[in-house]
């Protein structure tokens, strides 16, 4: 019977779910080069290698200032690393980079080397989602990456649900938005009665290039140039798209959840 | 004195003269209006205080019939009589007359300039009379001449509105109808006659002793069938969804709520009190009966969307519930359990009254929301609540009321619908004895039918965005018609709250047909509490249950008063999904509400949807689409057509005998007189 062979099966294999927060988060796969290093004090002074290479014209070099790459807008394909003759530009393997500021997604120049990582909630919204965040996801245009790998984590590998944190139907139930695509036109006013929908306090989170900046579709007439331009955003998770580990890194960094080892720093 | 008797001899001169005032004063239509229907409310009040003093006080079981005039026979008197079982149907006739009345002042003025009004309220106010004379008849003679008026002024007020064509089909078919009934009726009663040898009602007293089964059996059967088509019975009840709605609302919610109950009065006058000693089958088949009618009315009214169809199946389906604890009640008579037949009988009239007030109450409400709209179908009402508030609390008690939901009347007749029924397993070893719990049964797959017709009544029409234009220009009615709608759902109210103290007046009734008065037997704690008798009979309350639920609803708001205090009230639209706003076509519909039932119950309604698009390149981008659905009306189909059908070709046949010749004429009167001569010899 199927009911019997399911609960067999599941009972043979044991718990699946992996130990990240509390043990070490799983690899990375190899092509996936993690986070980018901006090292702008190595860049030769006219060189602007970099800058004509990046599709998303994520990186700007104004005459005689540092090299500026925006994560928000960068889809991780490492042209720019491969083009840069000085190896300004490093891929560092880490999984972690959302933030809570856009500007904090803007590397070069000292000091801003890399991503300035998440800070936590304050601590009256830590109080209310810190154990219970229900969050309502809207795909304002998204190609389904970013979907995707939000939905892996509600997988029993990633099992979301252990930290209190669920997607729900409808606004009225939720904490806060979970946004991805770049936000077309036909959906911006979709998105601003959904989050009009959401009691107060809410959150806003959004993932993936497009939401954060509108990603490859920047500047189309069409499209907003992400949620920012309608909601106010609290937390940012760049990729093209986002691991699933650095969704959840997201996540947990704003409900200040990441107790393991690999929390540190 | 007899001041009671006193009032109904008011009632009805109130009737006469307001008859007469309409008709003088029909040239001045605002004027007839006033006068007609506000001496039809006085007539009302009076008959409604006489019928409730003459039960309460008990002087109506002691009362004699009443000679008004000799005549020029024995059986061509005018004898009135005015025992507990007229007084209760008076009190009944007349609470809702008085209660329609104040609501047409209102509701008629509409007609004004249009119609004429003067003869609506004429009309109005000689039915009233009509229907009060049938109830106090003390002779055959009597009834008779007042069935047929009722059924006569019933049909003039059907085709008020005879410009409409389905109008004058509708009431054709109710007249001929009622005439089928009255022949049965008068049939049954010459029977009757036969061994009486006497038209008034003393002397038909009993009769059933003197006559033989044959005999007996013949005229039973014959009185079914004549009340039963003027109470609407499964299979006699076609007319009904057809004359109920085209009539003025006004005079739908007579019909509905007291006209039908004629034929109640006349089954419960006739089977307990002249035929008397019944055998079992009698019982057992005004039980079946009725539970045919009460699963079949609900469950067609489910399909309809039209409001006042919808209303006039749910009356086949009352009534169904009030022949089943007729039916009951007659089974314990013939297995002589008095007691469980004065409850079962209670349980009847007690849902007579009930049914009275409350589709009084509903019709009356189609009638606002008819004359807020300007229509009956109900697909394209909806956000009458916001246009309309004070109608729409009130059609909703109403259909808190009919869903059989406490605390309010319903409620308390099916209960004690369900107490009899239960309790009468036990009581025979016949084979017969299965009827009660499958009647229990399909009482409440009714009782849960009627409620999700009423959901879709109250929600489709009432709740959402307006689906017309009509229905978002709708305005509340005029204070008139909302008094008369809110005095039928005080009675509402009165008859779920205490039926300890209603039920003590219905005793002498009880008294009356089965011997047995059940008096205080019913009541506990003081008439908080009632209770069935019998071993494992239960006890309800509706008054605690009230209580128990305001109290209810005070946690809630205690616990917003003390926890709350902070939080902050803020104001949304509903929730749609992010659309560009809810259009009244994304609502849901009555035909979409019902589908589940419509193919859950297929095989009696035989449903048939036809679904036409016209696309260019993929069926969900259709250019344009048409949807038919209906469901075949079966006994219609299967019954009434092919009957008419061999009417029509026997009458064709018939037909060849008129020859239009003087000649052919002359040769029949000769066959004629041969033939006579032949068979005198």
């Amino acid at each position: 019977m199927f009911i019997h062979d399911t609960i067999l099966n599941r009972l043979k294999r044991g718990c699946e779910t992996m130990d990240y927060p509390a043990g070490d988060a799983p690899a990375l796969p190899d092509r996936h080069g993690g986070g980018l290093r901006v090292e702008s004090a190595r860049c030769a002074a006219d060189c602007s290698a970099c800058v004509s290479v990046c599709p998303t014209e994520a990186i700007t070099r104004a005459s005689g200032q540092a090299v500026a790459l925006d994560l928000g807008r960068c889809l991780f394909c490492a042209e720019c690393v491969r083009a840069c003759p000085d190896r300004a530009i490093t891929q560092t393997g880490d999984h972690r980079l959302a933030a809570r500021l856009r500007e904090d997604l803007v590397l070069g120049g000292t000091g801003k080397e890399q991503v300035r990582l998440a800070a936590a909630l304050n601590e009256r919204l830590r109080g209310l989602f810190g154990r219970s965040l229900k969050l309502r996801q809207v795909s304002a245009g998204g190609c389904n990456a970013c979907e995707a790998d939000t939905n892996v984590l509600g997988t029993i590998g990633w099992d979301l649900g252990r930290f209190g944190i669920q997607f729900v139907a409808s606004p009225r139930h939720a904490d806060g938005l979970l946004i991805t695509g770049p936000v077309s036109k036909n959906m911006a006013l979709a998105l601003q009665k959904t989050y009009a929908a959401v009691p107060d306090p809410k959150i806003v989170i959004a993932v993936g290039a497009c939401a954060i900046a509108g990603g490859p579709f920047v500047g189309h007439s069409q499209v907003s140039d992400g949620a920012g331009a309608l909601v106010p955003v609290d937390l940012f998770v760049p990729g093209c798209p986002p691991h699933p580990l650095t969704i959840l890194d997201g996540l947990l960094r704003l409900l200040d959840r990441l107790g393991g080892p690999s929390g540190k720093g | 004195m007899d001041y009671p008797a006193i009032l109904l001899i008011v009632a009805a001169c109130a009737y006469v003269a307001g008859m007469a005032g309409a008709l003088l004063l029909r040239r001045v239509g605002r004027l007839a209006l006033s006068v007609g229907f506000g001496l039809a409310a006085v007539g009302g009040a009076c008959g409604f205080l006489s019928g409730v003093t003459s039960l309460a006080t008990g002087q109506a079981a002691a009362r004699g019939a009443v000679t008004f005039w000799s005549g020029p026979a024995p059986n061509l008197r005018l004898v009135i009589q005015a025992d507990p079982l007229s007084c209760f149907f008076v009190t009944i006739v007349s609470m809702l007359g008085a209660a329609i009345a104040i609501y047409s002042l209102g509701y008629s003025g509409a007609y004004l300039g249009r119609k004429s009004v003067g003869l609506l309220a004429a009309l109005y106010n000689a039915l009233l009379l009509a229907t009060t004379l049938t109830f106090v008849a003390g002779n055959v003679w009597v009834f008779l001449i007042a069935w047929e008026m009722m059924a006569l002024l019933a049909y003039g007020l059907v085709t008020f509105e005879h410009e409409d064509r389905e109008t004058r089909g509708a009431a054709v078919f109710y007249f001929i109808m009622s005439h089928i009934d009255a022949v049965c009726v008068m049939l049954g009663f010459l029977v009757l006659f036969q061994a009486a040898g006497d038209f008034s009602f003393d002397g038909l007293r009993g009769v059933g002793a003197k006559l033989s089964s044959g005999q007996r059996d013949t005229a039973f059967l014959l009185f079914v069938v004549g009340f039963g088509i003027k109470a609407g019975l499964v299979p006699l009840h076609v007319w009904l969804p057809v004359a109920h709605p085209v009539a003025p609302s006004n005079v739908s919610a007579l019909m509905s709520g007291v006209l039908i109950k004629t034929g109640i009065y006349g089954i419960a006058r006739v089977c307990f009190e002249f035929l008397g000693g019944p055998p079992l089958w009698w019982g057992a088949l005004l039980l079946a009966l009725g539970t045919v009618s009460a699963v079949l009315g609900v469950l067609y009214a489910l399909m309809e969307h039209d409001l006042k169809r919808l209303l006039a199946y749910h009356s086949i389906e009352n009534i169904g519930i009030i022949v089943m604890g007729l039916g009951a009640s007659l089974m314990f008579v013939s297995t002589g359990h008095p007691v469980l037949a004065a409850l079962a009988l209670a349980a009847a009239l007690y849902h007579t009254i009930n049914h009275a007030s409350f589709k009084g109450l509903l019709f009356l409400g189609a009638g606002s929301v008819l004359h807020a709209t300007h229509t009956r179908n109900m697909e394209e009402m909806g956000g009458l609540v916001k246009r309309m508030p004070q109608t729409a609390m009130l059609f909703l008690l109403g259909a808190v009321a009919i869903s059989a939901l406490p605390p309010l009347n319903g409620f308390v007749s099916e209960w004690l619908t369900y107490q009899a029924l239960l309790q009468g397993f036990g009581s025979t070893d016949s084979l017969l004895r299965l009827m009660f719990p499958v009647g229990g049964a399909m009482l409440a797959l009714t009782g849960a039918l009627a409620a999700a017709c009423f959901v879709k009544a109250f929600g489709i029409s009432f709740l959402a965005q307006p689906r017309s234009q009509a229905a978002e220009r709708a305005r509340e009615v005029p204070a008139s018609m909302r008094l008369g709608m809110a005095l039928l759902a005080i009675a509402c109210l009165f008859l779920g709250l205490f039926p300890t103290v209603f039920l003590g007046w219905l005793g002498p009734v009880m008294n009356q047909l089965t011997g047995e008065a059940l008096a205080g037997r019913l009541s506990l704690a003081g008439g908080w509490v009632l209770a069935a008798p019998g071993a494992n009979a239960g006890s309800v309350s509706t008054a605690a249950m009230t209580l128990f639920g305001l109290s209810f609803l005070l946690v809630p708001l205690f616990l917003r008063r003390m926890l709350g205090r902070r939080a902050k009230t803020v104001r949304g639209p509903t929730w749609d999904c992010g659309l560009q706003g809810l259009t009244p076509r994304m609502e849901y519909s009555a035909t979409g509400f019902s589908k589940p039932l419509r193919m859950i119950f297929k095989a009696l309604f035989r449903p048939h949807r036809e679904v036409q698009r016209e696309y260019e390149f993929s069926p969900y981008f259709a250019r344009s689409l048409r949807f038919e659905s209906h469901v075949e009306e079966v006994f219609e189909e299967r019954i009434y057509r092919p009957t008419r059908f061999w009417i029509l070709r026997v009458s064709r046949r018939v037909r060849a005998l008129q020859q239009g010749s003087l000649q052919v004429y002359l040769l029949y009167i000769f066959l004629t007189l041969l033939g006579l001569l032949l068979w005198a010899v």
